[in-house]
């Protein structure tokens, strides 16, 4: 019955021919492709594109939204209250690690020989941000979060929950960017250990709850239960915020590598506000990419690249330790040693600050 | 007459696709959304084969545009195997709407493979990942949820 509908608009054969529209529009997806891949104005039409969208994604996103409104609407008032007190009984806990926390940064500085209360917070600013929809698929884990551009968020920007590291923005809109998890296969964190400071990469597996840490010798200490926390290396994250705990450790003896797995800190697959976050480019921990820093004014989706592109080709790897340890003496770095022009010094890691390359 | 009854289902033809453009897209647990057809590429499909000249070549591009732009894949992927599906499916139409709804889905089932092939090509060639075999688990159930696709959008423009 359905096939006697297609007598409304039977054309003849020449009105229908579409090779030409077929080629133009084959073309003109080649010539995207190709810019996309290029990172040029691609990006940009991207950008156009995504504000577009935006209605629709919110569309995608609200069945979701709407299901958590309604559970929250229904929660009765013991469990309310329940939750309650489990939180007050967290915030007392919380405050007491805090202050046993400003004691130890207080030490720290002293270690360092800085003055009291000259180490700045490393988090200046940080921005509530909403998952508006979630592809957590085997090849591919991200986020869409409801802030973008409008609310100065920036690319490469770090994003973490209540518990640890979720992952960095890799694409921002106006109104809406795509949080790459660490758990997306693309992904890879440089962590350390934090028992014994060993430092390596962290690996995405497309499974939210398991990190892969592939470059560990067979030799290496490591033990199932070890926290493993950003070692700030990469330049995208800053140092020291928890990325997960080792949870499983296998040691082929023929092999050279180990296979040891982590346990995601974050909900990656639960959390549904995370926190974007503006780092102070003085504090030694904070991330050494200019355009991570707060001092600068939030890079449009286009401007890391051009910015990045002609200092990796001067600076060579070697000029990468030298940048990377702060030297305790000195102090903060004096603001004015972070231009917004290409850094001659800067270091040549890989030009996209998306997959650090180990 | 005819041209009103066109400028109609015009609108009607881009509600549906926005419609599965959403159903495509939502969210959902990790077996589902494995199991989950791509209805947007069914709706472009249908109306490709139905009402050629209405949809058109551009409803595929910018069907598939929306499904690069919304599913953050390389921008372009999905335009090109889009546009290409619409262009064949436009000129077979002739042949295809005639045929019962089993051989349609027979005609459905290479579509899909052609169009998962064509998104598979185009990330080996620019480097990014092929994925495993979970990217072709939705070409045979599409095929089968056709006779389903043109239940459902038969419904909505045959009684003009």
């Amino acid at each position: 019955m359905a096939f006697a509908g297609g007598g409304m608009n039977t054309p003849s054969a020449r009105d229908t021919a579409p090779g030409g529209r077929f080629i133009f529009f084959a073309l003109l997806s080649l010539v995207l492709m190709y810019f996309d891949q290029r990172d040029g104005w691609g990006a940009k039409v991207r950008y156009v594109l995504q504000a577009v969208a935006y209605p629709i994604q919110v569309t995608v996103g609200s069945p979701g939204r709407l299901i958590n409104a309604t559970s929250e609407m229904l929660r009765t008032r013991a469990s309310l209250r329940e939750e309650n007190e489990a939180l007050q009984t967290r915030d007392r806990e919380l405050e007491l690690r805090t202050q046993r926390f400003e004691a130890l940064e207080r030490e720290n500085e002293q270690l360092r020989g800085l003055a009291a209360g000259s180490l700045p917070p490393l988090v200046t600013k940080s921005v509530l941000v909403d998952a508006i929809q979630a592809e957590l698929t085997a090849n591919r884990q991200r986020l869409v979060v409801n802030k973008g551009d409008s609310d100065g968020l920036f690319r490469s920007q770090s994003v973490v929950d209540g518990k640890g590291l979720v992952g960095q923005l890799v694409r921002v809109g106006p109104w809406s960017a795509e949080v790459m998890l660490i758990s997306d296969p693309a992904a890879s964190v440089y962590v350390e250990i934090v028992r014994n400071g060993i430092t390596t990469v962290a690996e995405g597996t497309g499974d939210p709850a398991s990190l892969l840490l592939p470059q560990l010798p067979t030799t290496a200490d490591v033990k199932e239960g070890d926290l493993v926390v950003t070692s700030g290396l990469g330049g995208v994250f800053p140092a020291g915020i928890p990325v997960g705990e080792v949870f499983e450790i296998e040691r082929d003896p023929d092999e050279l590598l180990a296979t040891v797995r982590v346990r995601p800190r974050a909900n990656l697959d639960r959390s549904h506000r995370l926190l974007a976050l503006w780092f102070d480019a003085t504090n030694p921990a904070a991330p050494w990419r200019p355009e991570m820093l707060d001092s600068l004014p939030p890079a449009s989706i286009a401007d890391p690249v051009t910015r990045e592109a002609p200092a990796s080709k001067q600076a060579g790897p070697s000029a990468e330790p030298a940048r990377r340890k702060p030297a305790p003496q000195a102090g903060p770095h004096p603001p004015a040693a972070r231009p917004a022009e290409p850094a001659p010094e800067k270091p040549a890691q890989a030009p996209e600050p998306v997959e650090p390359v180990q | 007459m005819i041209l009103s009854g066109t400028r109609e289902s015009r609108l009607l033809v881009y509600i549906t696709a926005l419609i599965a453009l959403v159903l495509t897209l939502v969210p959902m647990p990790q077996l589902l959304s494995l199991l989950w057809p791509n209805l947007l590429v069914l709706t472009v499909l249908y109306w490709s084969t139905m009402a050629p000249l209405t949809g058109g070549m551009l409803l595929g591009f910018v069907a598939g545009l929306a499904l690069d732009v919304l599913g953050g894949s390389q921008l372009g992927q999905h335009a090109f195997a889009l546009s290409l599906l619409t262009y064949l499916a436009i000129r077979l139409h002739l042949l295809t709407r005639a045929k019962p709804l089993f051989e349609q889905s027979m005609f459905v089932l290479i579509a899909l493979l052609l169009y998962e092939f064509t998104l598979w090509a185009i990330d080996g060639f620019s480097g990014n990942r092929t994925g495993s075999w979970a990217r072709w688990v939705h070409v045979p159930i599409g095929a089968m949820l056709w006779p389903v696709v043109v239940g459902i959008l038969g419904r909505l423009h045959s009684p003009r």
